[in-house]
């Protein structure tokens, strides 16, 4: 296991920047979740740490070594593709055995390694049979089972649950947590789905648009994003935005008026930004509860049942609409008048660059 | 109109069947060409084998019919007796076997270097090998010639060999086959610590060897049926392959058809031996040197 460091990591293709100054410390037994939308320079990075893209600009540690210049078989991970690149004409175990053998290991090591890793990954009875005889979720094992028995000082997984169908996601998902658990190697892993990035990570990175947005635990991505971009993407439903028209004082802490409605807050006056630079008021769906006392008052647009939960889409007076929250046996039904509470104390500001500013 | 009025697929099939349904004039009548131009394929083919098996002197009287009145096989043991088929067989199985086996891993190597590495130079050596189809082998027999001749290859198997390893079809058709396997196969293998040799001979290749045998075979068939270089280059009977050495056969009174078509028959035969086993992969080879995916 080995801290992964990267420091000013840029890549272009031709005249195209992917990735612009990227630097970030994944400590050693992380689970890191490289989080964005497709086209964010997320893969590129993961593939720029495993040695199969060049950098052109900075530099990449694994360990007390520095890679960037080396080959990806001298940089000691191991990688997951999407589509799993397991060759088709190898057994499993050959599958498994190939990369041991390439480095000369012994042959009764490989062996060990080998049944030691399908024992973990529950594939013992399939050792003997080739890819094509094997299920997605078999196959996404096996590809974790490749890269396990060679030990490497931390794994690299390119969206490898984007290939199977949503209950195994799920199931997967939840195997994958309790693998890093038990062998507690950097995990480094791609994905552009949100519930992917908040259930696996130990910290997420999001990206946009070449760069690093914001690193942070789940919830801090979650309750404290950076930024705009963040609060949009992280999050379903998306956070609620309305443009603010006034902002005040009150005690210390700000007081807004958004979407025609005035809005107490716990955001401390000496950090929010001034008025006048564009600003918009956030709040997640889950901060916008139906309540009869709330401040908030709209025609219910569209009801949305979810079972443990049910989302109130609410126009507001100016035509605004509005995701609120209402419990699983919500009675209410489109077309009814609703008001809704803001808790103040998990709302965020935004001024027009898109930084972000949180309620204490 | 209503549905009653339409005959549906299953009476049309069923009335087909039964012979009194509408008579696919289009079909027979392609079915009838097909047959004709199989038939007119077929007939030197039977005629060399039934020429070689009547007695000579009713090849010599003229006589077209298409049936032996007697059957002989003086033919076959004439040339078997008196001429080098059996050195012609060897020459021509080992050069055939070793331009096959030459032309498969150097095809195999300059497609997979084209496809998966970048290096510059390229896309010219793509197109220059692409351009190597406009090139007959006609038009540079006489540089061959006088390459082999300085060499001192000139009746030597590696003479005949040689020129014979210039195959383009084999190198684009690996290009497009490597260009179809997903770059992460050769990415996976390269975190494995494979180099390019093994990427390519343990990955690449073994991942389809229909490809590699398809191509094989017609590599070799290609080489067992050259003629017009083997006659060129191998002036001696001891290094003459088997389409070249049965231009020899012949006696004081000039051509003798019977012996002559006998000497063909065996000629072709491992040819047709081959096909006959190897038939889809022929078809296959064909097809992906056409650009068709098989």
């Amino acid at each position: 296991m080995a801290d992964i460091v990267l420091r000013d990591v840029s890549k272009s293709y031709g005249a195209v920047q992917v990735l612009d100054s990227v630097s970030m410390h994944i400590r050693s037994g992380e689970f890191i979740v490289f989080l964005g939308p497709s086209g964010c320079g997320k893969s590129t990075l993961l593939r720029m740490i495993a040695g199969l893209e060049a950098v052109n600009a900075g530099e990449i540690h694994i360990g007390d070594k520095r890679v960037d210049q080396l080959p990806p078989n001298q940089r000691e991970v191991a990688m997951v593709f999407q589509n799993y690149a397991l060759y088709p004409h190898m057994t499993v175990r050959q599958n498994m055995s190939f990369g041991l053998e390439n480095i000369g290991t012994d042959k009764s090591e490989i062996a060990r390694r080998v049944d030691e890793a399908a024992r973990m990954l529950e594939i013992t009875a399939l050792l003997d049979r080739r890819p094509a005889q094997l299920s997605g979720g078999q196959r996404q094992r096996v590809a974790i089972g490749r890269a396990i028995v060679r030990e490497p000082k931390a794994f690299l997984l390119d969206e490898p649950l984007s290939n199977l169908d949503a209950g195994l996601r799920v199931r997967t998902r939840v195997e994958l947590a309790q693998l890093h658990q038990r062998i507690g190697t950097t995990m480094i892993f791609v994905t552009h789905d949100q519930t992917e990035a908040m259930t696996l990570a130990s910290r997420i990175v999001v990206m946009n648009n070449r760069k690093v947005e914001q690193i942070g635990t789940p919830m801090e991505v979650y309750s404290k994003p950076a930024s705009r971009f963040v609060a949009t993407f992280v999050g379903s439903p998306s956070m609620n935005f309305l443009p603010v028209t006034v902002l005040a004082d009150e005690g210390g802490r700000v007081v807004v008026t958004a979407g025609g409605t005035r809005i107490a807050t716990t955001i401390p006056t000496s950090l929010a930004p001034t008025l006048g630079q564009g600003l918009t008021f956030g709040v997640r769906p889950d901060a916008l509860r139906v309540a009869p006392d709330g401040e908030v008052s709209g025609t219910i647009a569209l009801v949305e049942r979810l079972g443990d939960r049910t989302l109130i889409h609410t126009r507001l007076e100016d035509g605004t609409v509005v995701v609120g929250d209402d419990i699983g046996k919500s009675t209410l039904e489109a077309g009814q008048p609703v008001r809704l509470k803001v808790d103040g104390s998990a709302v965020h500001l935004f001024d027009a660059e898109g930084k972000a500013y949180h309620a204490d | 109109m209503s549905a009653e009025a339409l005959p549906n697929r299953e009476a049309v099939a069923a009335a087909r069947s039964r012979g009194d349904g509408p008579i696919d004039v289009i079909g027979l009548a392609l079915t009838a060409i097909t047959i004709l131009v199989a038939l007119a394929s077929f007939f030197p083919i039977y005629w060399a084998v039934i020429t070689s098996i009547k007695p000579d002197g009713e090849v010599i009287s003229g006589s077209n019919s298409l049936i032996p009145n007697r059957v002989v096989f003086d033919s076959y043991i004439h040339i078997w007796n008196n001429t080098n088929i059996g050195i012609w067989y060897i020459n021509s199985m080992v050069t055939s076997l070793i331009i096959t086996a030459l032309v498969i891993v150097s095809s195999a190597g300059c497609a997979y270097a084209l496809s998966q590495l970048d290096f510059p130079g390229r896309r010219v050596i793509y197109v220059l090998i692409l351009a190597c189809f406009m090139v007959p082998m006609q038009a540079l027999i006489v540089n061959h010639f006088v390459l082999m001749a300085q060499f001192k290859l000139l009746n030597t198997w590696a003479g005949i060999i040689l020129p014979q390893l210039i195959v383009p079809v084999v190198i684009i058709v690996y290009k497009q086959f490597f260009d179809s396997v997903p770059k992460e196969f050769r990415e996976a293998a390269q975190m494995d610590s494979a180099g390019h040799l093994k990427i390519l001979f343990r990955i690449y290749l073994p991942m389809n060897w229909g490809v590699t045998a398809s191509l094989a075979i017609i590599t070799f068939i290609g080489a067992w049926n050259s003629f017009l270089w083997p006659f060129l280059a191998a002036t001696g009977e001891a290094t003459m392959t088997v389409p070249v050495g049965i231009t020899q056969v012949k006696d004081a009174y000039g051509i003798v058809y019977g012996k002559l078509m006998a000497s063909a028959v065996v000629a072709g035969l491992p040819v047709a031996v081959v096909y006959l086993i190897f038939q889809r992969r022929v078809t296959q080879a064909i097809m992906l040197s056409a650009g068709v995916k098989g």
